[in-house]
């Protein structure tokens, strides 16, 4: 697992490179959360939020490779931004508890303003 | 019964919640509020959003067409003395004009300043409760200072004396947040929201923080080795708001606009019915994470509002709300 993790940090950091520029992806994690959500994140500097919208289709397809390749189901893959400006922070690919999928990802709006949701899995499927 | 609702920030968020209200016929929600620009002054809670005027107006417009009441959150306790430079008061002064011509309907604010600063605009002054207003005498004096809606200390929501007090002492609104989970009497309350005011804003500290959550961490391990100091947080029931509108407070703030919209219409939709069946820690807006740790039983906490009515809160002698935890608290497995 650990090699996939360093790989998925790799691909990410050299696809957003080809694509955009000098975006630098310092560090990437799986995570488990209390609730029971699991995922895969990646903080990530450089990025902002408006040339990740012209890149969304192929920034998503990156993020759902890469969380497949961990073993994370790619329910919802969400790009944070840094409260008030459009700097990208993180993304996220994550695979939702009950809980999480009707609170964080069952709004028909983003569920917080920092949030730019990319892909959410459709309910009932 | 009157309902504040917290609004995250973003347009989509209002325009969902104003659905959620409109399709369930809630009457009583009557306003929203969001945080203003972190430019202009930060905040107690996280700035998530930074909204420009002409945002703020069109969300403001949207609000008024659907019945709803639009309040711009400045409620940092500590602006550094900002405020009392002419390049802070030239600030504010405009900030306001602004807020104004937006058609905004309230501000609230915690500095006493601005407060007074506020008397020159038509908009309702509300105190934020960061003003820590826990007395009739304190009440008072920010009256005097121009408040047209107080909002309440959180730490003495169960002290009914202090605030039947407030309500004779004072002709303006008062206003109770009732899903806060703060610590009752936390140590770190006052550094807390200082901290925090500096944070969402440009006045930064000089240095990084080699502790940004000192006081958040503090505050989770106090709960989690003493769980009693959940049942002794400020929260109000939805069933116990009858309670605090027999002593004359109308008025109701759902804290959150730092959480999920859906999260958000939740609260709005048990505290419109009154009435909820579940972990009460669902409700409450901060620590959300001791959810996943513990689970409160609602119905299990009927009739504790009557022993806290008359309650002395001393503590050391009593034991009820130890009690209480044993009844009420299972761990999550």
């Amino acid at each position: 697992m650990k090699e996939q993790v360093k790989e998925g940090r790799k691909k990410l950091e050299e696809e957003l490179r080809v694509l955009l520029g000098n975006i630098f992806v310092p560090e990437a994690k799986m995570f488990g959360m209390a609730c029971g959500c699991v995922g895969f994140t990646s903080d990530l500097r450089g990025l902002q939020s408006d040339d990740m919208q012209v890149f969304r289709e192929k920034v998503t397809t990156i993020l759902e490779e890469i969380s497949e390749s961990v073993g994370v189901k790619p329910e919802f893959i969400y790009a944070r931004k840094l409260p008030g400006t459009e700097e990208v922070v993180s993304l996220t690919a994550r695979e939702l508890c009950e809980r999480c999928k009707r609170e964080l990802a069952g709004s028909k709006s983003s569920p917080r303003p920092d949030i730019v949701v990319l892909k959410k899995k459709k309910s009932g499927k | 019964m009157q309902l504040m609702i917290p609004h995250p920030g973003h347009f989509s968020a209002l325009k969902e919640i104003i659905e959620a209200k409109e399709a369930e016929g809630m009457k009583e929600v009557v306003e929203v509020f969001m945080g203003g620009s972190p430019d202009v002054m930060g905040s107690g809670r996280g700035v998530l959003h930074a909204p420009l005027i002409e945002e703020i107006s069109e969300q403001t417009e949207y609000a008024h067409q659907h019945g709803i009441k639009m309040n711009v959150v400045m409620n940092s306790p500590c602006t550094g003395g900002h405020h009392l430079t002419f390049e802070g008061y030239k600030m504010f002064k405009w900030y306001f004009g602004e807020l104004n011509k937006a058609g905004v309907d309230a501000v609230t604010v915690a500095e006493p300043y601005l407060v007074e600063l506020l008397r020159e605009f038509p908009m309702k002054t509300v105190v934020s409760c960061l003003s820590y207003v826990d007395a009739p005498q304190r009440a008072k004096f920010f009256e005097d200072l121009g408040a047209d809606m107080i909002t309440v200390d959180t730490n003495i929501n169960r002290h009914f004396d202090l605030l039947k007090g407030m309500v004779n002492a004072v002709k303006c609104d008062i206003r109770l947040i009732v899903n806060e989970g703060c610590l009752y009497k936390c140590p770190f309350r006052y550094p807390h929201y200082n901290l925090a005011s500096h944070l969402s804003s440009l006045n930064q500290p000089r240095a990084p923080l080699f502790a940004p959550d000192f006081y958040f961490d503090k505050c989770i391990n106090i709960r989690l080795r003493d769980p009693t100091q959940i049942i002794k947080s400020a929260w109000i029931r939805p069933e116990d708001l009858k309670e605090y509108e027999a002593i004359g407070i109308k008025g109701f703030k759902l804290s959150g606009r730092t959480k999920a919209v859906n999260w958000i219409i939740d609260c709005m939709r048990v505290y419109s019915n009154r009435a909820f069946k579940g972990n009460l820690l669902d409700l409450l807006d901060c620590p959300q994470m001791l959810r996943y740790m513990f689970y409160i039983e609602s119905d299990k906490l009927e009739g504790g509002i009557e022993r806290w009515k008359s309650c002395k809160k001393m503590c050391n002698e009593c034991g009820y709300c130890s009690e209480l935890t044993k009844e009420a608290l299972t761990y999550v497995k």
